[in-house]
Parts: C-alpha cells; sequence; structure tokens
C-alpha cells in the first residue's frame, strides 16, 4: 500500500508540483482553445498568445516562489 | 520518413532526462548494494524494470487508438505542466534559492534510514533493501517512461526515444559500476534545465498542433520555443540571483 501511495504520490507531484502554475497553464490553454474557436482569432495569434503566455508564466513562477 | 528536426530534440531530451533520473535511483540501488549486497539490489531493480516494462507494453499499443489531434493535446498539456514546474525548479537551483541536488548527502541519507529499518525489522533485511532498490526504480522509471511516451508519440518516435533513455541508463551504470560510489559530479541541473528546456518546448508545440495551430516552419519552431523557454528560464534565474544579492547587501 505504500509503495502504491508513493506511485501516485510521485505521479500527482510530476504535474501539480506548484497548484498555481498548473492553474495558470490550464488557463492559459483554454483560453487559447476559446480564443480560436469562440473568438475566431487566427490560428497564428493564438499560437503567439499560448507560447507568450507559458513563457510568462516560467519568470512570474521563479520570481513568485522565490519571494 | 523521420524528420530530424524533431527526431534530434526527441532523443536528446530521452537521453538527458534519462540520465538524471537514472542517476537518482541508482544512488539508492548502491546504498542497498553496500549495506546488502548486490543480490536483493538487482532483484529489486529487475522487479522494478518488469513493472516498467509491462506498463509501456500494455499501454504502448493503446495509444494507436487515440485521434493524433486529441493525443497530441493530451501529451503537450502533460509536457508543459511538466517542463515548467522543472524549468522553475532548475531556476530556482541556479539562482541559489534551492539547495543543489547532492547525491552524496542522499546517499548517506538513505544508507541511514535503511539501516535504522534493518534495526528495527531484523528478520527481513534483504526484503526491506530489495523494497527500497524496487521503489527508487519504479519511481524515478516512472518519469523516463512519461517523457519518452510525451516526447515520441506525438511523431511516431517511440522507439528512437526509447533508444536514447536505454542509451543513458547503460551509460550511468557502466559508470557507476566503474565508480562505485554515488555519481555526484553529474551536472545534474544542467541537466534538468536543458531537460525542462526542451520538455516545455515539446509542450507548447504539442498542445499548439492539438488545437489546431499550424506553427511557422512546422518541426523548426521547436528550436525556437526551446531557446526562447532557455532565455526566459536564465533571464528569471539572473533577476533572482540580482535581488537575493541585492538584499543580502
Amino acid at each position: 500500500m505504500t509503495i502504491l501511495k508513493d506511485v501516485l504520490g510521485e505521479l500527482f507531484a510530476m504535474f501539480v508540483a506548484d497548484v498555481r502554475i498548473t492553474t495558470a497553464i490550464l488557463a492559459i490553454i483554454a483560453v487559447t482553445a476559446i480564443l480560436m474557436d469562440l473568438a475566431g482569432v487566427s490560428a497564428l495569434v493564438a499560437g503567439g498568445f499560448l507560447l507568450a503566455g507559458c513563457l510568462l508564466t516560467v519568470i512570474v513562477g521563479v520570481l513568485g516562489a522565490a519571494r | 520518413m523521420t524528420e530530424w528536426s524533431t527526431a534530434v530534440p526527441a532523443v536528446s531530451a530521452a537521453f538527458l532526462a534519462s540520465s538524471v533520473e537514472v542517476v537518482e535511483a541508482f544512488t539508492i540501488i548502491l546504498v542497498v548494494a553496500v549495506l546488502r549486497g548486490w543480490r536483493p539490489a538487482l532483484l529489486g531493480t529487475a522487479a522494478a524494470l518488469a513493472l516498467l516494462a509491462a506498463i509501456v507494453v500494455i499501454l504502448g499499443p493503446l495509444l494507436g487508438y487515440v485521434p493524433l489531434s486529441l493525443l497530441q493535446l493530451v501529451i503537450g498539456v502533460m509536457l508543459l505542466l511538466f517542463g515548467i514546474g522543472w524549468l522553475r525548479k532548475a531556476s530556482l537551483r541556479a539562482a541559489g534559492v534551492i539547495p543543489l541536488h547532492d547525491e552524496n548527502a542522499i546517499f548517506a541519507k538513505e544508507s541511514a534510514q535503511l539501516s535504522e529499518e534493518a534495526k528495527r525489522n531484523k528478520t527481513s533485511l534483504d526484503w526491506i533493501a530489495g523494497i527500497a532498490a524496487f521503489k527508487a526504480v519504479l519511481l524515478e522509471g516512472l518519469e523516463v517512461v512519461f517523457i519518452v511516451i510525451a516526447v515520441g508519440a506525438g511523431r511516431g518516435l517511440l522507439w528512437p526515444a526509447s533508444l536514447g533513455a536505454a542509451a543513458a541508463c547503460a551509460l550511468v551504470l557502466v559508470a557507476g559500476g566503474i565508480a562505485h560510489r554515488p555519481l555526484s559530479r553529474v551536472p545534474e541541473n544542467t541537466l534538468k534545465f536543458a531537460v525542462a528546456v526542451m520538455l516545455s518546448a515539446f509542450g507548447v508545440f504539442w498542445t499548439g498542433e492539438g488545437l489546431g495551430i499550424d506553427w511557422p516552419g512546422h518541426d523548426l519552431a521547436l528550436p525556437v520555443f526551446a531557446a526562447l523557454f532557455l532565455a526566459v528560464g536564465l533571464l528569471a534565474a539572473t533577476l533572482v540571483r540580482r535581488r537575493t544579492e541585492g538584499t543580502a547587501t
């Protein structure tokens, strides 16, 4: 049971190392999809938003954690 | 036909990520081998490798039934969560906020823990040691399996990525077997930084493709994304280091 618990914990930690970063990334992806499908924004602009959002998440995540 | 602009980053990411994970697992295997001999260490390792192989053999063929765009989207999202998490940690380590991974310290800590456990449970020392090796290989191996599938599945590169991972395992085990001590001189954070950059770049690429974005330059967009993530990771580490130095003076 301990091994199973450790494996599940490891899998969870792999993708949710920091709840705020995970939430931010999922929100950026959701907004990208909405921009493309509902707002009719061109795929290239939506792609730029996705990339810029992820890059910004790295900076904000590192600066926030160091505070 | 294999696109080299995708294959090279995929194989490199699998190789580097596996190197880091195998170095960490090797430290625990060595603790077990030094304290209880190679038999429980190798049995625990072999059992974990068999379980990992079973996971790959069972899950691998199922991936073929998932529509490509859905597969790219799911893997892309997972890569972003995993890659950006690693990049954040590697930047914080590079800035000196989080201490670097010290294999010698981990070796000492795990040795003490296993000795303590053995004192409390004298009847099954080999069993406890074998389980410790099994857990270490399984937990680190799961990350390797995920990375291999994630960087390989989107473009039919599972075999090249697997070979990259296998080469890293062989290299680390041979080096560890010769050195017969924790591989503390491996620049783990630099490797993790490089892997995180590549995984984040793959994450944006696959997520975009899964959503229907046709990236300019197609596969050549990958190295551009990687360069941007590298620049941002280094910039974040520099900003934090400057702020820390400014506070200290």
